[in-house]
């Protein structure tokens, strides 16, 4: 029954919800290597029947380092449902269907993750075809050429929307030299030239394409000695690679940068306030004290939120983000503004919150009852087999270990207002700002 | 214990009084749907957009005694929201709690919807947001969504689905809180509430919620009297000209079918072998995307899926009792367009004559048969779905579909492609930036041929010679081009 089944394991889960002592992740998982660099992460988490694969290589648009190349990770991730000569495309796709898999993948700056979830008799399948097309990929040039199309036009999907221009222009305005300059998406011209980029494409699949670079998260309805058999088999004889990328540093930033974008159709003017930030850390409390200011600065039940949307009425969306990523990010707050007349002030508002935390402790209360917020957050996503792969798969591309989850809840539940006022000190400065607006025709700049 | 029969409980149903669906279990998580069998179909003709406003008035505002300020604050702790949609014959309020917080977050939303506080500056913001989501989100920054609303929109034209959810611009600029209020007492009656219940709430709290919700007004339930929609005559196109780089296309025609009917399950398979909802194992994704590279997705629907780039799997309690036959093609390089739309019709027509082929019926029935778990795989999916199957008057959804697919041969799904599919009478909607081009093109007989940067196998090129002719049927009185600062107002 699959109701009664789903229960038990959530029952032992509660348990850990709402104790700070305990560990927020609360699956029990094996980890283990194999010789050749391979990680294999299981999860049996008794939501029943159901299993989600999520197979993330360490490789994304930040390693995307070669002037010409950018969005060559995420072309990646179109190529590699390109097939094998065992398992040719038409072949490889009905197997999925034979299996009712839900299946996709995507790129972000600092991984690759291709996921399937399907019923968990066809675990063996699934791990097997996918152990072929990781070692065995093979596509043809004019193949090659016909994906590259496949991905200008989700670029062009994407360029219809504002969000994404901004987005992209804030890319182009924080960083210089460092990939994170870029989107996953690559810029627009390398996109038009990747047809002529077959054989870069093969070097970058023989650079990345390898089991140091891979970690393999399997949660459900699972055995974790029948999948470490069955990962054994088909691959255990997957060949290490050397290759290691060489990733420019971005310099500090040396002053206050401005960026303004003009878009062609009527929209609701956008405004992003960025700070550059540090890398996510979960032995310091850097992230988690962004991640606080994020959320007590500028989320829905900031005093700033209620303002500027609920009793001023001058913004109609507002959300920050903490950076959280392999090397130094942006602390950015994202608006949609109702009047250009007003972005001037707005953006002084958002400046002034920025400001507070510099200048005087948070209220201890306040902190207290966001770590409560952000517990119950995290134990209400993890409701499913794949929302729980999900989650981990993004923090292993941080860490390679979902014990980086525990490690930095710990750390943002020892947070303090001391600790918080100390890291706003360091990176909500001035000389790190960097903002970016963009109206329709005419809008105020 | 409750007493468990296949997996839900159905309250009895007594004649006016709230209908409720349980899934009760020991998880620690709680899902409450409330879902009002009303929506934009119930609207005043001259109110399109109350059903939705009102229902983010209820979930987005103040009550009579708290401000949408406190009911942050006292949400916040518990990290929860209560979140609202609303579509043509369903408004939904959907909220998830720890058990730990069941009793203060039921409060609230009880109160949200029992009780709301109607204060003019939640309208005023509430009602901006919409405005900005139809002017700014909708039309200006997604031309994907925008052509499959506005396909709706003109196929259901005269129609009581034949309008946005979110309304016009014009009928949003003059609403009042006093339309809403109206909206509200009668159809947000005892009658037209579904509520669902699922997870680890205690004993006795669904006949307390029943309990509270019979405060709400009596009176019959809405009905839904819906003519057919006027089928076309010939093929008809619209442009929605606007500046953007690429061209994306809908088209689709209205279908006498609905989920629970008994062929259903056998018009199921066949748009799941032409075109599953981002999976990459569709005939037209293969075709238009594997093979050609003409874009980056292309996909095919018997039921209404909003949202649809955003998401994977639809969202339950969308129900309606009229659907439409969809193509849904992502956005194609403007020289290769007119292909692209025909490409699709030439698909189109290759289901209609020929079926889909015996060899690939039992890999598409194999698959739906699994992929029903993955819609149901959360609880509130389970919820939904089993709320809407109350509502359809139908078994359990995964049950009721397994069980039928177990039946299905593949007679049965192209007797029901003939039945209800054709490649003719059929709605098109362009959005491009060069619309007079596209409809000179469209209404043209003169070959589109496609523009490839490697070569291709002959029995491709060979098709090709074939598309790039492929009558669209439509003369230049045919194709109407639209401003896109028209569309919605």
């Amino acid at each position: 029954m699959r109701i009664l089944r789903s229960v038990a394991l959530c029952l032992l889960a509660s348990a850990c919800f709402l104790s700070a002592a305990d560990k927020i992740f609360p699956y029990p998982y094996t980890q283990e290597d194999l010789p050749n660099g391979l990680r294999l992460i299981t999860i049996p988490t008794d939501y029943p029947n159901i299993v989600s694969v999520y197979i993330v290589v360490g490789a994304g648009s930040r390693d995307e380092v070669e002037a010409g190349k950018t969005g060559f990770a995420h072309l990646f991730e179109h190529l590699m449902f390109r097939g094998t000569a065992e398992y040719p495309p038409a072949k490889y796709t009905a197997v999925l269907k034979s299996a009712g898999a839900a299946s996709n993948a995507y790129t972000s700056s600092d991984l690759t993750a291709f996921h399937t979830t399907f019923s968990k008799e066809d675990l063996p399948t699934i791990l097997s075809m996918e152990a072929d097309r990781f070692q065995h990929l093979d596509y043809s040039e004019a193949d090659f050429k016909t994906e590259s199309l496949a991905v200008l036009g989700e670029y062009n999907k994407n360029s219809a929307s504002p969000d994404y221009q901004l987005y992209e222009t804030m890319r182009g305005t924080a960083f210089k030299v460092h990939p994170y300059s870029h989107t996953t998406m690559g810029f627009l011209k390398d996109v038009q030239n990747m047809p002529e980029g077959y054989q870069y494409s093969r070097d970058f699949f023989s650079h990345f394409y390898r089991p140091e670079y891979v970690t393999i998260i399997v949660a459900g309805d699972v055995d974790p000695k029948k999948v470490r058999s069955l990962i054994d088999e088909r691959w255990g004889q997957w060949k290490r690679g050397a290759y290691k990328p060489r990733i420019p540093a971005e310099p500090a930033q040396d002053g206050p940068r401005r960026a303004h974008v003009d878009w062609k159709m009527e929209t609701i003017p956008q405004l992003a306030v960025a700070w550059r930030g540090p890398a996510y850390s979960d032995d310091s409390v850097e992230t988690a004290a962004l991640d606080a200011i994020a959320h007590l600065g500028y989320d829905q039940n900031s005093p700033l939120y209620q303002k500027l949307v609920v009793e001023d009425q001058k913004v109609e969306a507002m959300e920050a983000q903490a950076p959280a990523n392999l090397d130094p990010e942006l602390f950015e707050v994202d608006l949609h503004v109702k009047d250009a007349k007003d972005l001037a002030s707005v953006e002084a508002q958002v400046k002034a919150v920025a400001q507070s935390f510099v200048e005087k402790p948070v209220d201890a209360k306040q902190l207290e009852l966001l770590k409560q917020h952000l517990r119950y957050e995290f134990a209400l996503g993890l409701d499913n087999s794949e929302a729980i792969a999900s989650t981990v798969a993004s923090y292993v591309a941080l860490r390679r270990t979902p014990e980086t989850i525990n490690r930095y809840y710990d750390m943002f539940s020892k947070l303090t207002p001391a600790d918080i006022q100390r890291v706003a000190k360091k990176y909500l400065i001035d000389r790190n700002l960097d903002v970016v607006s963009l109206t329709h025709d005419g809008g105020a700049k | 214990m409750r007493p468990i029969i296949a997996g839900l409980v159905f309250a009895a149903t007594l004649c006016a009084q709230p209908r409720v669906v349980e899934l009760p279990g020991k998880s620690p998580l709680v899902t409450i749907r409330l879902v009002f069998t009303t929506g934009a179909a119930s609207e005043p003709a001259d109110k399109p957009g109350a059903a939705a406003l009102t229902a983010s008035m209820l979930s987005e505002g103040g009550t009579k005694t708290m401000t949408y300020k406190q009911i942050t604050e006292a949400l916040y702790p518990m990290a929860t929201t209560i979140e609202s949609y609303s579509d043509k014959e369903m408004t939904t309020f959907v909220g998830e709690t720890h058990v730990d917080n069941l009793e203060k977050f039921y409060a609230l939303m009880r109160d949200a919807v029992l009780h709301p506080g109607w204060r003019a500056e939640d309208f005023t913001r509430l009602r901006d947001q919409q405005l900005n989501a139809l002017r700014v989100s909708l039309r200006g920054n997604n031309d994907e969504e925008l052509g499959k609303e506005a396909l709706y929109n003109a196929i259901y034209k005269g129609h009581p689905y034949g309008h946005e959810d979110l309304g016009t611009v014009s009928s949003l600029q003059k609403m009042t809180v006093a339309d809403l209020e109206a909206f509200y007492k009668k159809h947000f009656t005892q009658a037209n509430l579904i509520i669902g219940l699922a997870g680890g709430y205690p004993a006795g709290f669904a006949e307390r919620v029943k309990k509270d919700f019979a405060a709400l007004p009596g009176g019959p339930a809405d009905k839904f009297e819906l003519p057919a929609p006027t089928p076309l005559q010939h093929n008809q196109a619209t442009i929605i000209e606007k500046d953007t780089r690429s061209v994306a296309w809908s088209i689709g025609f209205p279908i006498s079918l609905k989920r629970g009917d008994p062929d259903f399950p056998a018009l199921l398979v066949a748009q799941s072998w032409l075109g599953q909802h981002r999976e990459s194992g569709g005939e037209l994704y293969n075709r238009m995307r594997e093979l050609r590279g003409l874009n980056y997705g292309d996909y095919a629907y018997i039921e209404y899926f909003p949202r649809g780039m955003f998401q994977f799997q639809p969202d339950p309690n969308i129900a309606r009792h009229q659907q439409i036959f969809q193509i849904w093609i992502r956005p194609v390089e403007p020289p290769n367009a007119v292909f692209a739309l025909r490409l699709a019709m030439y698909e189109l027509d290759k289901l209609v004559k020929n079926g889909i082929p015996a060899g690939d019926f039992e890999k598409t029935r194999s698959f739906l048969s699994k992929y029903v778990n993955i819609l149901t795989k959360t609880k509130s999916a389970e919820l939904g779905y089993a709320i809407d199957s109350k509502y359809y008057g139908m078994p359990e959804y995964n049950e009721y579909l397994k069980s039928a697919l177990a039946k299905l041969t593949v007679a049965d799904v192209n007797r029901a492609v003939k039945k209800y599919l054709h490649a003719d009478n059929v709605q098109i909607i362009g959005v491009a930036k060069d619309a007079a081009a596209i409809k000179a093109a469209i209404s043209s007989a003169a070959a589109t041929p496609m523009h490839y940067n490697s070569p291709k196998p002959q029995d491709i090129l060979d098709e090709d010679k074939k598309v790039e002719v492929w009558p669209l049927g439509l003369k230049p009185e045919d194709v109407t081009i639209v401003p896109v600062t028209s569309v919605f107002e």
